[in-house]
């Protein structure tokens, strides 16, 4: 049942664009492609929600069409990640229905339509591959079908730039994926996924080690961690906002995937220091990716830096996971992995949510800028309600789908302590800390965000006249913010499945004693919240309209309101050697000393990575490049001279050898 | 008895989280009285160890050395210094070369490494680790708050800090030390005081201050 | 039998709290030489409170009615997981402290959005200080109970305490010590008390938590306040139980139930000599202070994490 499902998802996927096509210029079938596209991954999730309980090794054997072996498989662990990538996008699909409509019209629709289906496989075709050959196929045309799609949107100058970026980048992280997988050549030949199991087994510590970081680096630059995420902020906020949500959302985990895959499936046990090195990038991550997050006021820019943030949390449980694992504790090490991978589902769901909350305020008031927003809940009342269902959380709040996973998390933490090696004992606990202040900061970024431009007055001529969006989008919204809301409150219906996906990459790992207490106690607790709150709101009278003391000011405008920048001020001054802004103010001096012409103040954020990491790396190469590039003479003789060199350079290898 | 055994057990015991508590509120201190006050304490502290050793050791000597110590440096000493303090109206303010919060974090990153420092000890000596490593703590803490101190009077506290430190090493290492000895310590410090205290008063009359790194300027 | 009694020891903190903040007052105003009012004050302005309208500015949205009853509701649920009179409470027998500091920061998102909602300059200003205070309390909060759970083997409030009380009397390890003095820091600026924020202050500029609650009026400020002295006593209960817990019975009966209460009632009175006594010495922190005052907790809390592992 579940082949049939799983194949007919590939086939609408494939087929897709040809209907596109076929069908173009009808408007009766405008609303062909989105509803084929919805059934198709609505089949797609009910393969995987089956194949999670009987995994089925063999979904789906093409290697007839192409010259290496292309098998997809569906175990535990793919049926996980395809239903979160299905499950996902059928609702930002249904959003995007409406969207494309009102943004794209003519051959751009087409392009979208035909596109977004190819990149939909290809994540579709990452997470199922069991063998190298598909997984990277799949791997590199995520990238070009998303550089597509971005392009759909526009290609001035500075967009080409950002996707120039992102392109070169992720061709990096790919560089370093097939390196990690060509590694296993010589032990595992046909390079399928159950012969690189056993390889790994057989390779010599050091080809391990080689193996974890070529897979840390290259997954790490697609997922984003600090130092190999300054293509995210580019990247993302340039695609259309059904788009981005996607990659935001879905193609970060494809990555994710990818080093669970390599770190427990292949790799199984390692040393200690792969746990730490982890456990670094994703504290670095998570506390870097949202210090950036609250200086930012543009909404898209702001949220792909809170996915940077929440990759790192992913991290910081695979880290311990994985020095639970070191230590042969692979209970707990179930409970970290199993943290993680919530959260990549959490992650995905809201920040989906939230990328499509986006999309709908910026239609709304023509901008992404939050200080020109403000006073949208009165004239967006759906859009505003679930847009503070997405806020709560990635805020992390109790009640929420975001708290499950954080709470994983922490209690693997505390998990630490019970080990007998006295890093790991100290390490571990304090990364709750870290944690703690992620989630602290992410929660004040978001009530910043949605204090600014949801409450208040509207800052701006639109923002006084937005308009509530169509009901598909807000239909694809309600969908992800049920799902949070349904997790949040029951986070037994996906703990159990996960605990058996986390079973079959640990085998013979049994949970702690109390560590799923969670599933428990959260709908107590939420029968308590929500009992006190209908018992209030039922009995309490109805307020009376008018306006309030204010401190006794008279007529209040909106440019009296706290601003996004004055809200995160305290913080940013706080945090100011993380900032280190360049700041100028330029006085123009008039006849009196006291009234000058004029003032402007001019502060930028310096890009330290960029600058510090970056921008030598690439002088470095450009100047090796130009040192090579001597080579080419442009003479004759001297090309003939390179070939007598390597002749007779091959004589005397053939001779010593 | 039992009950006086068990407490003066549990004082020995958790003296050492005391001390640590007075060496991270000394870092953070921003008044010289406060520092006065917390270094009362610590003696106080130690006071209170050197009664449980005593009476765990049944030693008379201890009771002697635990009175000794209260009058002198819980009370003597820092009343000497209030009235350095009081005398001086300049000394009020501790002058940092760290901003507090730098203090507080480089004296809270000194007492892990006191703990790494004395471990191989520990089992050598069979003595209580915590301890040990609070009196490290205590010399390293002593030594920074004289190297980041900019008045003269804050870097005395710095030493008598310092010289705390040595003395709880000495208490956990023999479990109560010789009358004689201590009585030649506290001599030693005793006078080291009093021509401290008069050395600054000199040195205020001469140079109306007593900001050391202006002394920099006798240089030939 | 164990239930109706949670029942009871949550009814008990939600109607002493206000009792216990005009304690607090009273023995502050005895400290700086007035009479101050009665220890009854806070009920007759609740009382009065409730009795009066609602007014709403026109702008504001309904998230400004809904944050004071979410946060009455999520204070509520955090003082549901912290034991009193026995040795376990209605959320806390499985409930763990992770989810009780989460419950407090529900309660604090919800009051900071109602803030910003109220359209005025104070509101902001009010939750961007709030927003700082609490992102620097988080870190310090979950490390020190982390501490705590650590040598206690457990995470739940109340087998922290079954394992305390089941240690002998005056059982005070480094751990301990650092992570009572973490806690005392943290609790202080949690609940806005002086040195953080000034609950007494009627200078805007100077405000945290009253310039955020400034526009608000009627039942739903009723709320907030009950909810703010909730919130004091839910931390002072919380110190109580994970540190000096002794007086908690372990088995059901009428006296020990007598003797639990009254150790109770003697702590945290107590408790609230000291705070008033340590309001009326020391003065309120300059803004741009307060992070360095929760970095000293931090540093307190992330030794006491160590020490967990350093004792061992």
């Amino acid at each position: 049942m579940a082949h049939i499902l799983f194949n007919s998802l590939l086939v609408t996927l494939l087929a897709l664009p040809a209907v596109v096509f076929a069908a173009g210029p009808w408007p009766a079938l405008r609303r062909l492609p989105s509803a084929l596209l919805i059934a198709g991954l609505l089949a797609g999730a009910t393969a995987a929600a089956i194949s999670l309980c009987h995994p089925s090794p063999v979904a789906s054997d093409l290697s007839s069409f192409t010259p290496f072996p292309f098998v997809l498989s569906l175990d535990r662990l793919s049926a996980y990640f395809l239903l979160l990538i299905c499950a996902v996008s059928a609702p930002v699909v249904l959003y995007s229905a409406a969207y494309v409509e009102r943004h794209y019209a003519g051959r751009r629709r087409i392009w979208l339509w035909a596109l977004l289906p190819l990149f939909l496989l290809s994540m579709v075709v990452v997470v199922t591959a069991s063998t190298a050959f598909a997984f990277l196929f799949g791997w590199e045309l995520m990238t070009l079908f998303s550089a597509g799609l971005i392009l759909i949107d526009g290609d001035d100058t500075q967009r080409r730039q950002k996707l120039f970026i992102y392109l070169l980048m992720m061709h990096a992280g790919a560089a370093a994926v097939v390196a990690s997988f060509f590694l296993f050549l010589p032990h595992a030949a046909t390079l399928d996924f159950a012969s690189m199991r056993l390889a790994a087994g057989l390779m010599p510590a050091g080809l391990r080690t080689a193996v974890f970081l070529l897979a840390f680096v290259g997954f790490g630059t697609k997922a984003g961690i600090v130092p190999l995420h300054v293509w995210l902020p580019k990247a993302h906020p340039i695609a259309p906002s059904p788009v981005s949500a996607l990659m935001s959302g879905v193609m970060l985990k494809t990555a994710v995937y990818g080093f669970v895959r390599f770190g427990f499936d292949f790799l199984g046990t390692g040393p200690a220091w792969w746990g730490y090195l982890a456990l670094a990038a994703g504290a670095l991550s998570g506390v870097l990716g949202v210090l950036y997050a609250i200086a930012e006021h543009d909404l898209k820019r702001l949220l792909a830096y809170h996915s940077v943030e929440n990759i790192g949390i992913i991290y910081l449980g695979l880290g311990t996971a994985l020095v639970f694992t070191a230590h042969h504790a692979p209970g707990w090490a179930a409970l970290a992995l199993m943290g993680a991978l919530l959260h990549s589902l959490n992650h995905a769901l809201f920040k989906s949510l939230l990328f499509l909350g986006a999309g709908a305020m910026a239609d709304a008031t023509q901008t992404l800028d939050i200080e020109e927003m403000g006073g949208l809940f009165n004239r967006m009342r759906t859009t505003g309600t679930l847009f503070l269902i997405g806020c709560c959380s990635i805020a992390g709040l109790p009640l929420f789908n975001g708290f499950v996973s954080e709470w994983l998390t922490f209690r693997s933490f505390l998990g630490g302590a019970t080990l007998s090696a006295a890093t790991a004992a100290v390490v571990l606990p304090v990364m709750a800390g870290v944690l703690a202040l992620i989630g602290g900061l992410a929660a004040a970024c978001f009530a910043k965000v949605y204090g600014v431009a949801f409450l208040g007055r509207p800052r701006s001529v639109e923002a006084g006249d937005a308009e509530e969006v169509p009901l598909a989008m807000r239909a694809g919204m309600a969908l992800l913010a049920a799902a949070c809301v349904i997790i949040g409150l029951a986070p037994g219906i996906v703990l159990r499945p996960l605990s058996a996906v986390v079973q079959e990459l640990l085998p013979g790992a049994s949970l702690p004693d109390g560590a799923l207490s969670i599933v428990r106690v959260v709908p107590w607790l939420a029968v308590a919240v929500i009992a006190v709150s209908i018992l209030i709101v039922w009995v309490r009278r109805a307020p009376r309209i008018t306006p309030t003391w204010a401190c006794g000011l008279p007529g209040l405008n909106s440019r009296m309101q706290y601003t996004s920048a004055a809200f995160s001020k305290p913080l940013r001054k706080v945090f100011a050697q993380v900032y280190r802004p360049d700041r100028t103010v330029l006085v123009e001096p008039a006849d009196q000393p006291y009234f000058p012409a004029s003032i402007s103040y001019r502060e930028v954020r310096t890009v330290h990575f960029e600058q510090a990491l970056y921008r030598p790396a690439v002088n470095g190469i450009v100047a090796v490049a130009n040192r090579l590039r001597k080579l080419q003479t442009g003479n004759i003789q001297v090309y003939l001279l390179y070939m007598f060199l390597a002749l007779v350079l091959l004589l005397l290898f053939m001779r010593l050898a | 008895m039992g009950l006086i055994s068990l407490a003066a057990a549990k004082t020995l015991a958790s003296s050492a989280a005391f001390l640590f508590i007075t060496v991270l509120l000394m870092a953070a201190a921003k008044r010289t009285a406060t520092c006065i006050a917390l270094f009362s304490a610590q003696c106080a502290i130690i006071t209170a160890q050197i009664l449980a050793t005593a009476y765990l050791h049944r030693s008379g000597e201890g009771y002697l050395v635990a009175v000794l110590v209260f009058a002198v440096k819980v009370v003597g000493i820092p009343y000497a210094l209030l009235r350095v303090v009081r005398g001086l109206k300049t000394a009020g303010e501790v002058d940092t070369s760290t901003t507090p919060a730098q203090s507080v974090y480089i004296t809270a990153a000194l007492i892990p490494l006191a703990f790494v420092v004395v471990k191989p000890y520990v089992r050598a000596l069979a003595v209580d680790g915590q301890l040990l490593a609070a009196a490290v703590a205590l010399v390293l803490s002593g030594a920074f708050l004289m190297v980041s101190r900019k008045k003269a009077l804050m870097q005395v506290i710095g030493l008598v800090v310092l010289e705390n430190g040595i003395f709880v090493a000495a208490i956990t290492t023999t479990s109560g030390m010789p009358l004689v000895i201590e009585i030649g310590i506290f001599f030693d410090l005793l006078i080291g005081v009093l021509l401290m205290g008069v050395f600054v008063f000199r040195i205020r009359d001469t140079f109306e201050h007593v900001d050391v790194s202006k002394l920099r300027r006798l240089r030939g | 039998m164990t239930y109706a009694l949670n029942v009871l020891q949550l009814m008990l903190l939600l109607a002493a709290a206000p009792l216990v903040r005009g304690v607090v007052a009273c023995l502050k105003a005895r400290i700086q030489n007035r009479r101050g009012a009665s220890v009854w004050r806070p009920y007759a302005e609740l009382r009065k409170l409730f009795a009066k309208e609602d007014l709403v500015p026109p702008t504001a949205s309904p998230v400004f009615r809904f944050s004071p009853v979410v946060l009455f509701a999520a204070t509520v649920a955090a003082a549901a997981f912290i034991p009193v009179l026995n040795g376990s409470a209605l959320l806390g027998a499985t409930g763990d402290f992770i989810m009780l500091a989460y419950l407090l920061a529900l309660g604090r998102f919800f009051l900071i959005l109602g803030a910003m909602d109220g359209g005025s300059s104070f509101g902001g200003m009010g939750a961007s200080r709030e927003a700082l205070v609490s992102t620097l309390a988080e870190a310090p909060l979950l490390l020190g109970l982390t501490a705590v759970a650590i040598t206690a083997r457990t995470a739940t409030i109340a087998g922290i305490v079954r394992w305390t009380l089941a240690q002998q009397v005056f059982h005070l390890s480094a751990v301990h010590a650092l992570a009572l003095a973490a806690l005392a820091l943290v609790a202080i600026a949690e609940t806005g008390r002086v040195p953080v924020d000034n609950p007494a202050t009627h200078l805007e500029l100077t405000m945290i938590h009253e310039a955020m609650v400034l526009e608000y009026s009627g039942p739903s400020l009723a709320l907030i306040e009950w909810a703010g002295a909730i919130k004091l006593s839910a931390m002072m209960a919380l110190l109580i139980a994970l540190f000096v817990p002794w007086g908690i019975p372990v088995s059901l009966s009428a006296v020990g139930l007598g003797i639990a209460l009254t150790t109770f009632v003697l702590k945290m009175a107590a408790l609230a000599v000291s705070l008033a006594v340590l309001e009326s010495s020391v003065a309120k922190l300059r803004m741009y202070l307060v992070p360095d005052f929760l970095g000293m907790a931090c540093v307190l809390s992330i030794l006491a994490v160590i020490f967990t592992a350093l004792m061992r």
